[in-house]
């Protein structure tokens, strides 16, 4: 690879033995893909910070970075936590477990991460701008700002987004290049525009093409199709980059007359359903995936406004980030009254499967991951059938 | 990634998912034929799994039981980031794990790319299939050969010093069964078999003929003309199915 001098003494340690594993890690992941050279990133994103998926592999990795002076030089953002960090009790989680947790969090914080914990983070503590080449991981917020934004990234995993953010660099191949953004199929979309049908569509299309770059005609999503979409396209396959005919800002400069068409509608869609739905009844409802917005906060607290939950033995849950549930204190009592608004956790990376077996979620990325990493069995539909369930 | 090791082969013919392949705190290995990982040579075709897997080798080393170098076929993000952040020495190129056996002695220098296996020798080989009709040409191997005795071959023999792996398979031909063959059809990258102390780099080609009346020198003892999928079920010297099957693909 092509290294400057300064990254040169970077890797023979020159700068300490932090910032020389950290140029291990890219260089050696830059091999692996072909990149040429490293390039400069904006901004990081980090996963692996749910002491269930990392486990104590991970905190101790965690605690020597941060022992060693490990320090991102980026603005750098961290994704859901294994609970909420107040109210983990209400989540049916142990002591043990919520000090490792917190442990975790305090690690990221002394290496200068912004602990809210989002894999919403676009919408508020991490916005990058088109152009932008960014190391991020997290599957849905990085098809979300390469698409809906057109920043640049490939998908990063947890170490090696971590030491991308500290050395402020990158390896630069896949998606940071031009002509591994253009479209490479083309969806003809028929869906009946709800958010949730985002959710089937995406995970249609992610069991249809795998890793491949679509490019939809005939749909219009906003901030929450595309937040949906892009998580359950890269659940269901490994989509990391989509285009939107005159919604999203690459789309206009492709010529895509030669690629395959594949069109997606109801009976593909039904397929979609029938595979996230794997049981009728449930234990909890788990809305949040990835984490509600604004918007949706406030549409969930008008359809709620007034309604009464009368089934008990279902438990309900919300998840945002810290961020906007600090923003809808309204909108949190009347869904409160349904169940606990959780910050910068959800039911994928909390310890659920020592409480549940059954899950309802309206989300296809948890119905992909419930039944993988939390033992469950899952319900997909949308907010108003699943509310139905409990009124 | 970089750095020297040397310890005992333990190996796995699968790729492996560090994340329930490995128990994290022990070493112990809950995949193939067990045994456990701790201060010996892993070698693995590559990873596969969740990225946690990263996590689970690093887990590894702060338990003092971590593998002393990691050999794969191809390089994949989860075990590069896990041997890097573990600094494990990786050598990530080697053309197949079949070259390895459990119990081998080697010395891996990842600086370098390069695995070295002790007392083990490698002999450059040619194994060419030979076509009439759709068949493949066989050889029956006589009981006193000192490799493969009694096995069922394609036309196989040594490659002399000098001599290039083409130029070896149309002499051998020539020798064996007295027919005279021009260019190869197809050919394969070397595939690896072990025998004992010995591996054989096999260079496997495919001549096709039109016609071919076969005369054997006293190499061989027997020969057949057989439908490439009855191979198989024939007693024949090790990957003679898998590779004539890749050659006619070719």
């Amino acid at each position: 690879m092509d290294l400057t001098r300064e990254e040169e003494a970077i890797l023979n340690g020159e700068m300490g033995e932090g910032m020389q594993k950290a140029m291990e890690l890219v260089t050696a992941l830059g091999k692996i893909y072909g990149a040429e050279d490293l390039i400069d990133i904006t901004s990081a994103h980090l996963s692996g910070a749910s002491y269930k998926t990392i486990g104590d592999g991970g905190l101790k990795y965690l605690e020597d970075m941060a022992a060693g002076g490990a320090k991102v030089s980026v603005p750098s953002t961290l994704n859901p936590v294994g609970m909420d960090r107040e109210r983990w009790a209400e989540m049916h989680i142990t002591r043990g477990f919520a000090e490792k947790q917190l442990r975790i969090i305090d690690l990221y914080g002394q290496m200068g991460v912004r602990t809210t914990c989002s894999c919403t983070p676009y919408t508020g503590a991490n916005v990058p701008s088109f152009g932008d080449h960014v190391a991020w991981a997290e599957s849905s917020a990085l098809s979300f700002v390469n698409s809906f934004i057109g920043a640049r990234t490939n998908r990063e995993g947890g170490p090696g987004a971590l030491a991308a953010a500290i050395l402020g660099k990158t390896a630069n191949y896949g998606l940071h290049l031009d002509e591994r953004r253009r479209p490479t199929v083309v969806i003809d979309a028929e869906i009946d525009g709800s958010v949730f049908s985002y959710s089937l569509l995406g995970q249609a299309v992610g069991m249809a093409i795998g890793s491949r770059v679509p490019y939809f005609r005939g749909i219009a999503p906003g901030v929450e199709e595309a937040k949906t979409l892009s998580a359950a396209m890269a659940a269901s396959g490994s989509v990391a980059l989509w285009h939107a005919e005159g919604a999203t800002p690459e789309a206009g400069g492709f010529d895509v007359s030669d690629l395959e068409v594949i069109h997606i509608g109801e009976p593909e869609l039904k397929a979609a359903y029938d595979k996230l739905n794997t049981v009728q009844d449930v234990q909890l409802i788990a809305i949040g995936c990835p984490h509600l917005t604004e918007k949706e906060m406030h549409q969930i607290a008008a359809f709620l406004k007034g309604k009464r939950k009368v089934n008990k033995d279902i438990e309900i849950w919300f998840c945002t980030s810290e961020e906007v549930r600090s923003k809808c204190p309204e909108d949190v009592k009347v869904m409160e009254e349904f169940g606990p608004v959780l910050a910068d956790t959800c039911m994928v990376v909390a310890p659920i499967e020592g409480t549940f077996q059954r899950t309802g979620t309206n989300s296809a990325k948890a119905g992909n991951y419930l039944p993988t990493l939390c033992s469950q069995k899952a319900m997909c539909r949308d907010i108003s059938a699943l509310m139905e369930l409990v009124m | 990634m970089a750095g020297k090791a040397s310890g005992t082969v333990v190996k796995l013919d699968e790729p492996l998912s560090f994340l329930g392949g490995v128990d994290g705190s022990t070493g112990d290995l809950r995949v193939g034929n067990g045994g456990n990982v701790a201060g010996k040579v892993l070698v693995f075709p590559k990873g596969k799994g969740s990225t946690v897997g990263s996590f689970v080798m690093y887990d590894l080393m702060v338990h003092g039981v971590a593998p002393a170098a990691v050999v794969n076929e191809s390089a994949e993000t989860i075990v590069a980031t896990g041997a890097v952040i573990s600094s494990i020495p990786m050598v990530d190129s080697v053309p197949s794990v079949d070259m390895f056996e459990d119990g081998d002695e080697v010395v891996v220098d990842a600086t370098a790319g390069t695995v070295e296996i002790r007392d083990v020798v490698m002999k450059p080989t040619v194994s060419s299939a030979v076509m009439v009709d759709g068949k493949v040409l066989m050889l029956k191997r006589p009981d006193r050969c000192h490799s493969f005795p009694g096995m069922w071959s394609l036309v196989a023999g040594k490659i002399e010093d000098g001599e290039s792996p083409a130029d070896a398979a149309v002499r051998e031909i020539g020798e064996e069964t007295g027919l005279s063959v021009g260019a190869p059809d197809a050919s394969l990258p070397p595939v690896y078999v072990r025998e004992g102390k010995v591996l054989w780099q096999v260079h496997p080609f495919l001549f096709r003929l039109d016609a071919a009346d076969p005369v054997l020198n006293d190499e061989n003892e027997a020969f057949q003309w057989v439908a490439p999928e009855d191979i198989g079920g024939m007693a024949t010297v090790k990957e003679t199915a898998p590779v004539v099957e890749r050659l006619i693909r070719q």
